[in-house]
């Protein structure tokens, strides 16, 4: 297919940044669009004539160019599958499937334009006036306007398009690469600074861009200068998305391959403003109709992209900007059929016409045919990098517009945020900025030295006040603030006739359909601040931010609440400044997972992963159960290796363990292994495992393998707040070791085949002791002698890097002893057999220790342990579940965990036919070893003594019964096994 | 209801307020003619029988059930800025029951319930949309949480359930269900009643409703203290003047404890600020609401088309309501994590709210030991699902001065007695 | 995100460090009532102000040491200073 020719192109222009020896062409709603390199998607529609590219919101009324910059509401367009591309700004690239939102059947002829002829029932807030009644219709009624939804399209299948975050470290940062940003990027640099300069549009230059001979040739004078000045770094297609906390910036660099984006994070030391002022829409009747533009957005497509915006103009302008928009559109070949004065008193009343521009009536009674209106009525400055660094800025009236009012040290404003002026002292302004935000840099650089304890403080070299040119090289960064405050010259504000409505209603929320009858009527119905205003009609909340609408917002719900502007105020600008991916956002994916040394082989012997916080282990290896028996009648082994693991030396390691456990550590003697269990301070268990002591002032403690970082934490809390004179060393070892549990009746013959320097016999090395000693070779192991699966094990614990060695050597050398490995399921059904308990699982953050089982160790008598007053609190009153074994009454049913323990009907209960919970199951298996099932659960004191019937509801609703059992230990309750 | 009560501005309403309806909207559409207003401005009255702080869902709730349910219509609301402006405007407006104590699953039933009829009753489309409500698990500790609370949920007699990926699938079409996930989605906790409503109506709805029953609302007044003589309260002080009343009640958010330490009360609330975000609109995509407590992000879409996101509370205690790049940053990588085919939506708007978290993740409501000053606080992350059943039972406790058996667990007393709330337990399991 | 100082490792950003909460005194658990005890558990200082508040540089030095923060800008001012 042939492209349209381009028929409102227009001969080259001096400042044209499109590439007339490269072009292309794209798909647009199907019909193929010719383009050139440096064409924005919609230039390109433009320069063919197209002049319709989207459907309003609510009344689907025909939309066009407005700005003709990222902000164009009327360019959101679909590309490929990515939505809501801002077509104005995005650049034309070959093979583009560029596609209008939510219109249907076509552009052309949408259906829902039906929605127009109601316009006058569809006021703000309609819908929360109707689909009331029924109530059961709402769904229905719901379900329609979602159809109206005004957006774009995403797909499941879209790929992840996120780029690596990068950090920067600029001294100054530049917001805006307009005439003042860049003279004051240079002037940073020149002072010494490291600059970053930030510029949202395609090119450097700002307005300039699009002026006269003289504004092209100041810019090309400036580009040479940052472009030639080192240590300023340029990002175009880059906006400072938001300054948080600490001057604490985000830069986001669009358009990277795939249409990814970066986020760009920087503690800047001096934040500079220079976003320039965005040009506001009047608001007038038929504002909105395909043809009525901003001065701005003539003079881009003309002098940016030599595309002539219509035929014939009218112009209203109550500013140079305006003035100059005249002068390009005769320039360009439009007939200016009307230039409108507001200045002297013009104003335009209506503009007639639906898919374009027909006719506008003027205040004189006349009415001009024309195809073209073009507004000039006034600036917007966008405050929101300064809003966010907790100015208020007060609105001028004489301006018209918002001003700085008072700007943190970090944060200095230029351009035309702080002022107007001719071209050559908005860039003096800039560059005296410049110079006093790299001086302030140095004084917080300084600053952030002075507050590094042991560092002398550096740049102490003189400050380089005037330097001639660009800094050398060894003058380096911005010196010490010795120097005087830079004096920066005001610039000028000139005056502005207030201009935001005319004389007839309009559309004053383009993204939203929001006119100004909308926001008078929701103040005259009560909604009369502005948050409520704006809330009520939506005004301001939609893509473009605020940015073009929020002002006449303001002014229009002031002049209905018969109000000033300064009284109604301002909202609130929250960041980010302009939208941002998710995927720059999220950046790559970087969230670590952790793994033992055995890894390779349990992924070689087919183990099934189990995610366990940020440790990936074996669940089992094809068959927990039988896993479960050979530990109960040969030997298994596990690998524990995400088990926490605390190093503990000194001599006071005794009283942080009588502190921070419940039972007693004082007579722990060499070589000795105890249980203990750590409360918080409101007696909730908190943390179990073992402790050895390895020598007279060194023990190894260890912890579950989720707690392992808490009690790290919970420890040193202790040590260093409450008793920094106790003399003991923390060191976690978690990962310094691989460790691994051998467990089963074999165990012992296992490891005497490859231990060295340790006595393994019964008498030499009994229950709940600890050894070190060489494992397969490897020197510098520890051996427990402990018993989580209730049969004879020992834990070894082996310098990491030798982990799988050992793993390898003992399963080669338990062969005959029918060695296998078992993973977390066959531990836990072990576990659960043995009736020893799960931190976490078998207790809840409510669970006090009483209510654990714990009573045998808990010592009330000792001085002073974390959580005791609780504790002894619980002990006298007897409050709180109990934690009990549970067998149900048909062995074969296994209650799933988190089954409800019940009392049934007319028991006084709480739930749907007075079903009352008692209880509930923590924990369950069939055990391989009973062939039955078994539980460990909670329930409430009075129906825990043993052999309490109990019922338990399962999930579904079938009640089994169930009695609490003797021992927690379903099996072996004396502990025999592990002690032979 | 007459469908022409014509309700001016100054007269004296008493009852429901003017009709909305298709009727209504279509004859103001035809006649051009003004809506009325939705309340009334009036000037700060020396002495009311009640005086609410807070004009949120909460005290405005409270004000209209004091007025609709037992008659005490003397009674100011009073906001320190506009109504709605704090935490119910902050809300992400998630609606739910699925709680994990009988005490939490039948309190937030009921507040779905008025939910449910709210519209009708106030005469104000809240559009409550029940979506359905799906709470993620990533691992088999968090699974077994939600089988507890689907138990818990069914015993009260509410529709939970436990589902499996292939139908996590179906209901959510985008959601990567995949094994390679770095957070493999295992299982959810699908409650089909829960949803999403417009919490600016809510706000309205009730401010209307009780307007129209003779309850003052004053914004931008400002409680400055709290007169307490002999243990009893006796009036408030405002920016705008002095109120004598026999009841306060309190019901902020962010800055109940400043409040109640003007009576003399201590609270155990910290302020913590809460960041939620909004995208562009797309095309409607995601109907349920998408919660991960692993990952600490809540997803839903509005009838607009954006997503609406929620995560945990700030690492920090702070009245601060910047928002933090952490925030963003970690919501857009959870969120990627769960439906990777949205890297390419937009985060439009970023806010934070505050919350009051107490020690268990309940509320604290009912009388305090000074007579006459009454609290609604402590609603942490989830006090606007609560706003209706809140305001019913604080108007009946304050109207007939007993505690309603519904909030009987929730009062500040069970701090000192060590009996607290056990939706501590679920958020204590690891997720 | 806020910076603060810690006494040792100077200006770092507050993601490296664990907010453990203001500074609150521990009863005697030989002689404390319920009623004291669990104020200390659960009763916080919640001032919109300034708080003495105990900070772990859980990311760097993994020191806990006091600052005093207001919790309504989130200025901080670190009370120790670490060796010169």
């Amino acid at each position: 297919m042939t492209a349209a020719p381009m028929r409102m192109r227009l001969g080259p222009q001096p400042g044209e940044e499109i590439d007339r020896s490269r072009s292309f062409t794209f798909s647009w709603n199907g019909r193929t669009i010719a383009a050139y390199a440096g064409d924005t998607i919609v230039s390109a529609l433009a320069g063919s004539g197209e002049r319709v590219f989207s459907r309003s919101f609510k009344y689907h009324r025909p939309r066009g160019l407005l700005t003709a910059s990222y902000l164009d509401p009327g360019c959101i367009l679909q590309v490929g599958d990515e939505p809501n591309v801002r077509a104005a700004h995005r650049q034309a690239a070959a093979g583009m499937d560029v596609r209008s939102q939510n219109t249907w059947p076509s552009l052309r002829f949408d259906v829902k334009a039906g929605s127009q002829l109601l316009s006058r029932f569809l006021g703000p807030g309609f819908y929360y006036k109707t689909f009331i009644w029924p109530r059961r219709l709402w769904p229905v009624y719901e379900s329609v306007l979602q159809r109206f939804i005004h957006a774009g399209q995403v797909s499941p299948d879209t790929p992840l398009a996120a780029a690596d975050k990068r950090y920067a470290h600029p001294d100054v940062l530049i917001a805006g690469g307009g005439p003042a940003g860049m003279a004051a990027a240079a002037a940073a640099a020149q002072s010494g600074a490291r600059v970053m300069l930030v510029e949202e549009e395609h090119h450097l230059g700002g307005h300039l861009r699009w002026g006269g001979a003289a504004d092209l040739a100041a810019l090309s004078e400036l580009r040479d200068l940052v472009a030639g000045m080192p240590g300023v770094e340029v990002l175009t297609d880059a906006v400072v998305a938001g300054r948080y906390d600490d001057n604490w910036v985000a830069v986001v660099r669009r358009g990277l391959p795939g249409g990814a984006e970066q986020l760009i994070k920087a503690r800047v030391k001096v934040l500079v403003a220079a976003p320039g002022l965005i040009e506001r829409p009047y608001v007038f009747h038929g504002n909105d109709v395909p043809g009525v533009m901003l001065s701005t957005a003539v003079r881009r497509l003309i002098n940016l992209y030599a595309v002539k915006p219509g035929e014939r103009a009218v112009v209203l302008t109550a500013n140079a900007a305006g003035d100059a928009a005249a002068d390009d559109l005769r320039r360009a070949g439009v007939e200016v059929a009307r230039v409108v004065d507001a200045r002297s008193g013009g104003d335009i009343v209506a503009v007639r016409g639906h898919r374009r521009v027909r006719s506008a009536e003027l205040a004189d009674g006349s009415t001009v045919p024309c195809d073209l209106v073009v507004t000039a009525t006034g600036w917007t400055a966008p405050t929101a990098l300064l809003n966010m660094s907790g100015d208020r800025p007060v609105y001028d009236q004489r301006a018209a517009r918002f001003f700085p009012a008072e700007l943190p040290e970090a944060v200095l404003a230029t351009g035309g945020i702080a002022g107007d002026g001719s071209r050559d002292q908005l860039i003096e302004h800039g560059r005296a900025i410049g110079r006093e935000a790299a001086r302030r840099a140095g004084r917080i650089r300084r600053d952030w030295q002075a507050a590094l304890p042991g560092r002398t403080v550096l740049d102490e070299l003189a400050v380089l006040d005037e330097p001639a040119g660009p800094a050398n090289g060894s003058a380096g960064r911005p010196s010490a603030g010795a120097a005087e405050p830079v004096p920066v010259p005001d610039l000028p504000v000139d005056a502005h006739p207030e201009l935001f409505r005319g004389r007839t209603h309009g559309i004053v929320d383009f993204c939203e359909d929001v006119s100004s009858k909308d926001i008078a009527a929701a103040i005259g119905e009560g909604y009369d601040s502005i948050e409520l205003a704006k809330r009520y009609t939506t005004a301001t909340m939609g893509p473009t931010q605020g940015k073009l609408e929020l002002v006449n917002t303001i002014a229009i719900a002031a002049q209905a609440a018969g109000k000033t502007i300064a009284e109604t105020g301002t909202t609130t600008w929250r960041p980010p400044y302009a939208p941002v991916t998710l995927g720059a956002l999220a950046g790559r994916e970087l969230e670590p997972v952790r793994y033992s040394p055995m890894q390779p082989w349990h992924e070689a012997h087919q183990a099934r992963p189990l995610l366990a916080g940020a440790w990936v282990r074996p669940d089992h290896y094809g068959d927990p159960a039988a896993e479960a028996i050979n530990v109960r009648e040969r030997v298994g082994i596990i690998d524990v290796t995400p088990i926490g693991k605390l190093d503990l030396r000194g001599p006071d390691v005794p009283k942080l363990l009588n502190l921070l456990y419940v039972n007693k550590w004082s007579k722990l003697g060499i070589g000795r292994v105890r249980y203990g269990v750590m409360c918080t301070e409101d007696g909730v268990v908190f943390d179990d495992g073992v402790t050895g002591r390895l020598g007279p002032d060194h023990y190894l403690m260890s912890t579950t393998s989720s707690g392992a970082a808490a009690v790290w934490e919970w420890l040193e809390n202790w040590l260093q707040t409450a008793y920094p004179d106790w003399a003991v060393h923390v060191t976690p070892v978690t990962t310094a070791y691989a460790s691994m549990n051998v467990a089963g009746p074999a165990s012992r013959d296992l490891l005497t085949r490859v231990t060295g320097g340790v006595d393994l016999a019964n008498e030499a090395f009994g229950y709940m002791e600890v050894r070190t000693g060489t494992v397969a070779g490897v020197d510098g192991c520890v051996l427990w002698r402990i018993g989580f699966t209730g049969e004879l094990s020992y834990e070894l614990h082996v310098p990491a890097a030798y982990g799988l060695a050992v793993w390898e050597t003992l399963m080669d050398r338990g062969q005959d002893l029918g060695v296998a490995p078992f993973g977390v399921e066959a531990q836990r059904i072990l576990r659960l057999e043995k009736g020893h308990l799960i931190v976490g699982q078998d207790t809840d953050g409510l669970t006090r220790g009483f209510s654990a089982a714990l009573d045998w160790a808990i010592k009330l008598d000792k001085d002073d342990f974390a959580g005791k007053p609780e504790l002894a609190w619980q002990h006298d009153d007897d409050s709180g579940p109990r934690l009990v074994g549970l067998q149900p009454d048909d062995g074969s049913v296994v209650p799933p965990e988190a089954s409800q323990i019940v009392e049934g009907t007319g028991v006084g209960g709480t739930g749907v036919g007075g079903t009352a919970i008692v209880g509930r199951v923590t924990s369950s298996r069939m055990s391989p070893t009973l062939g039955r099932a078994i539980c460990l659960a909670h329930v409430e004191a009075r129906l825990a003594a043993p052999g309490t019937q109990v019922t338990v509801r399962l999930p579904g609703g079938r009640l089994v019964t169930a009695h609490v059992t003797e021992h927690l230990a379903h099996v072996d309750p004396e502990g025999k096994r592990m002690r032979v | 209801m007459a469908a022409g009560a014509r309700a001016t501005a100054g007269r004296r309403r008493s009852g429901r307020p003017p009709r909305y309806s298709a009727f209504t909207l279509l004859r103001h559409g035809l006649s051009g003619e003004q809506w009325p207003r939705v309340w009334q401005e009036h000037p700060l009255q020396r002495s009311y029988d009640v005086v609410i702080v807070g004009g949120g869902v909460h005290g405005l709730a409270a004000a209209y059930y004091l007025a609709a349910n037992h008659g005490i219509t003397n009674v100011a609301v009073l906001d320190k800025g506009y109504i709605g402006g704090g935490g119910s405007g902050r809300s992400t407006a998630i609606l739910r029951s699925n709680y994990l104590t009988p005490e939490g699953v039948r309190f937030y039933d009921r507040s779905l319930h008025l939910y449910d009829h709210m519209a009708a009753s106030l005469g104000y489309n809240v559009m409550f949309s029940r979506r359905g409500h799906l709470t993620l698990a990533h691992n088999d500790a968090s699974l077994r949480t939600m089988r507890w609370r689907a138990e818990v949920n069914q015993i009260q007699g509410i529709d939970s359930d436990v589902i499996g990926p292939s139908e996590i699938r179906k209901l959510v079409p985008f959601l990567d269900v995949s094994e390679k996930a770095r957070y493999p989605i295992l299982g959810a906790l699908y409650h089909p009643p829960g949803g999403i409503i417009r919490h600016d109506a809510v706000v309205w709805g009730y401010a209307r409703a009780a307007d129209a029953l003779g309850v003052h609302v004053h914004q931008q007044t400002e409680v400055t203290a709290i007169d307490v003589v002999d243990g009893q309260v006796r009036g408030v002080r405002t920016n705008r003047g002095d109120i004598s009343t026999p009841v306060v009640l309190n019901c902020t958010a962010g800055w109940s404890t400043l409040v109640a330490e003007m009576a003399g009360v201590r609270l155990p609330i910290q302020t913590f600020p809460l960041q939620a975000a909004v995208t562009e609109p797309v095309r409607a995509f995601l109907h349920p609401v998408v919660v991960s407590g692993t990952l600490h992000v809540y997803v839903s879409q509005t009838d607009r088309g954006e997503l609406v996101f929620g995560a945990s509370v700030d690492p920090f205690a702070s009245y601060s309501t910047r928002g933090s790049l952490e925030f963003a940053e970690g919501l857009a990588g959870h969120v990627l994590a769960l439906m990777p085919g949205l890297s390419r939506m937009r985060l439009l708007r970023q806010w934070a709210g505050l919350c009051d978290m107490t020690p268990d993740f309940s509320p604290v409501m009912g009388g305090t030991e000074v007579a006459g000053f009454y609290v609604d606080v402590g609603w942490g992350t989830y006090g606007f699902k609560a706003g209706p059943v809140s305001g019913e039972a604080m108007a009946e406790c304050i109207a007939t001065g007993r505690t309603p058996e519904i909030i009987a667990a929730f009062g500040l007393n069970r701090f000192g007695e060590g009996f607290l709330v056990g939706e501590k337990g679920a958020a204590a399991v690891g997720h | 995100m806020i910076q603060i100082r810690c006494p040792w490792c100077g200006l770092r950003g507050a993601g490296e460090f664990r907010y453990t909460g203001d500074v609150r005194t521990r009863p005697d658990p030989a002689s404390v009532t319920p009623q004291e005890w669990r104020d200390y558990l659960y009763f916080p200082a919640n001032p919109c102000g300034p708080v003495v508040e105990t900070w772990y540089h859980r990311m760097g030095c993994r020191r806990f040491f006091t600052a005093e923060r207001d919790t309504a800008t989130n200025e901080v001012w670190t009370l120790e200073e670490g060796m010169r």
